[in-house]
């Protein structure tokens, strides 16, 4: 069972993708804070993390590149509300940008997409 | 071909400049200082060759990527590049690593880029023009510029037409008929060699124009990998395989009157020969043309004074503030402040600021590094054998004499 870890300081929307996720046969794993996102991505990596932009305290942006200074081969999908960041270099080396919608299923389709392909590449 | 305007090329370009390398095989050398900061033909550092070809191009946004040992260049840059007005946005500025990313430093040279994305996310540039700190030549980038938009391409590949046999230490593409680049690889054992000349190849110069997003796009797959993070070994080759990657012969942007001159100062042995090209009776590499001046740094001194009443000189730089009294110098390169005494006699040599060289010293061969004494009657690069076991002495026989180093008689 592929374990996803989400990054969001929305609780109401980490219930909802927690519920819906785990629907969908993953194993998922909640923190609330870029820190901690992190932290557990450098102890023990999940198969996908899935991290939110605009969190309290540092950006999932700053967090994207740190992670992806210790743990290059952990991936990452950007899921935020806003498509403007879309455009900015730092956010190019997620695997794929995800802007929020009540309708999952584009999120759905994007982290088998991403582990299918981290898959055939390894 | 598309129209291209001609102030937009200059000015939406942003030039970065690798000058981390730690300079190994330039050691003693670079004891102290960064490789770009080495002292070169006598009152240049090697920096100042890459950063005049920018000013002489009208490329005005400079950064520069330093890593280890770089107090010195930092220095040299204050005194003698604080030029730009940034009120113009124009400006040189010197970015050391900023571990936004993680803790190491620069992995390669494509990782030294890719670890500064926040620099071209703030700049947004067009295009970015990659350089190295350490080359001696002189070039038109606006000509590679110009080019590299006619071809409508995402990355040039400035290359030099360089032996075979050279070739096999050197980045190598293959083009097809319209320079288009159908591959590259980093030091090949059998280098393909370039159309019609089948003596010759054509080798990487270290130079790079990028489109802005197909240079991020590609850096960010690189570091998404276990690569070596290396322009020659895994970028080109990267974009060569999916994008419009074109060659652009040097011949045509050099503009060192007479001849084409490219020199990568990676060794020793290459260091020397290229300051023995400035003093040749027909320097190969010309100072002295005033179209495309060499800017540095100059500090005070008053003029140099040679007192002939025996002796010679001959094929020599001589820098300011030095005295030559009595002496004989041939095929020489002396720096600021640098004292001779009657009698001594040195040929093939190049002597750093501050260097006195005692009464009948004789010196053949010979780097003398900033602040050295040599003492009276002392004799270097007439004993191979004697000269190793006191000194570094590089494979064709050139002894260094490291920085403030005392050497006995």
């Amino acid at each position: 069972m592929k374990t996803l870890l989400i990054a969001d300081d929305d609780k109401n929307l980490t219930i909802l993708y927690e519920q819906e996720l785990s629907d969908e046969g993953y194993r998922v794993e909640v923190v609330h804070d870029a820190r901690q996102a992190i932290e557990r991505v450098t102890t023990d990596p999940p198969d996908l993390l899935l991290l939110d932009i605009r969190m309290p305290g540092m950006d999932g942006i700053e967090a994207l590149n740190q992670i992806i200074g210790r743990n290059n081969h952990v991936p990452v999908i950007l899921n935020t509300a806003y498509s403007n960041y879309k455009d900015n270099f730092m956010t190019w080396p997620a695997d794929a940008y995800v802007v929020k919608s009540s309708d999952l299923t584009e999120l759905k389709n994007t982290i088998r997409e991403v582990l299918e392909r981290r898959a055939s590449e390894s | 071909m598309p129209e291209i305007d001609n102030v937009a090329l200059l000015k939406k370009t942003l030039t970065m400049i690798l000058s981390g390398g730690q300079g190994e095989r330039l050691y003693p050398l670079t004891k102290d200082r960064a490789k770009p900061a080495v002292p070169f033909g006598g009152i240049y550092r090697i920096i100042d060759f890459t950063l005049s070809n920018c000013l002489n191009s009208n490329l005005r946004r400079i950064y520069l990527l330093t890593q280890y040992k770089s107090s010195s260049l930092d220095l040299h840059l204050h005194l003698g590049w604080s030029i730009l007005n940034n009120e113009l946005g124009e400006y040189i500025y010197t970015i050391p690593p900023q571990k936004r990313l993680s803790d190491h430093w620069y992995r390669g040279t494509a990782d030294a880029i890719f670890q500064n994305i926040y620099t071209l996310e703030q700049e947004r540039p067009d295009r970015v023009l990659i350089l190295s700190g350490d080359h001696i030549y002189k070039m038109d980038y606006s000509q590679m510029l110009r080019f590299h938009c006619e071809q409508e391409a995402e990355l040039t590949v400035a290359c030099v037409e360089v032996p075979l046999q050279q070739a096999t230490q050197l980045g190598v593409m293959d083009i097809d008929a319209n320079n288009r680049i159908v591959g590259f690889q980093e030091k090949p054992q059998n280098p393909p060699p370039m159309p019609g000349n089948p003596s010759q190849a054509l080798a990487s110069m270290g130079v790079y124009v990028f489109n802005t997003d197909s240079l991020v796009r590609t850096l960010v797959a690189d570091a998404r990998r276990d690569t070596a993070h290396d322009f020659g070994k895994n970028i080109i080759p990267a974009l060569v395989e999916k994008g419009r990657v074109f060659a652009y012969n040097f011949k045509n942007g050099n503009r060192n009157p007479g001849s084409v001159y490219w020199r990568d100062i990676g060794l020793i042995d290459t260091y020397w020969a290229a300051n023995m090209d400035l003093v040749d009776d027909t320097p190969e590499f010309n100072l002295h043309d005033k179209s495309w001046p060499v800017r540095t740094y100059q500090e005070s001194y008053p003029p140099a004074h040679l007192h002939q009443g025996n002796g010679s000189v001959t094929r020599a730089i001589v820098s300011g503030g030095s005295r030559v009294t009595d002496a004989t110098l041939d095929q020489c390169v002396l720096s600021y402040d640098v004292t001779v005494e009657p009698g001594a006699h040195i040929t093939e040599s190049i002597l750093m600021e501050g260097v006195v060289v005692g009464k009948n010293a004789r010196l053949h061969r010979v780097i003398v590094d900033k602040d050295v004494v040599i003492p009276e009657g002392c004799t270097i690069g007439l004993d191979p054998e004697a000269d190793r076991r006191r000194f570094t002495v590089a494979p064709n026989g050139v002894s260094i004499i490291p920085k403030g180093l005392p050497v006995e008689g």
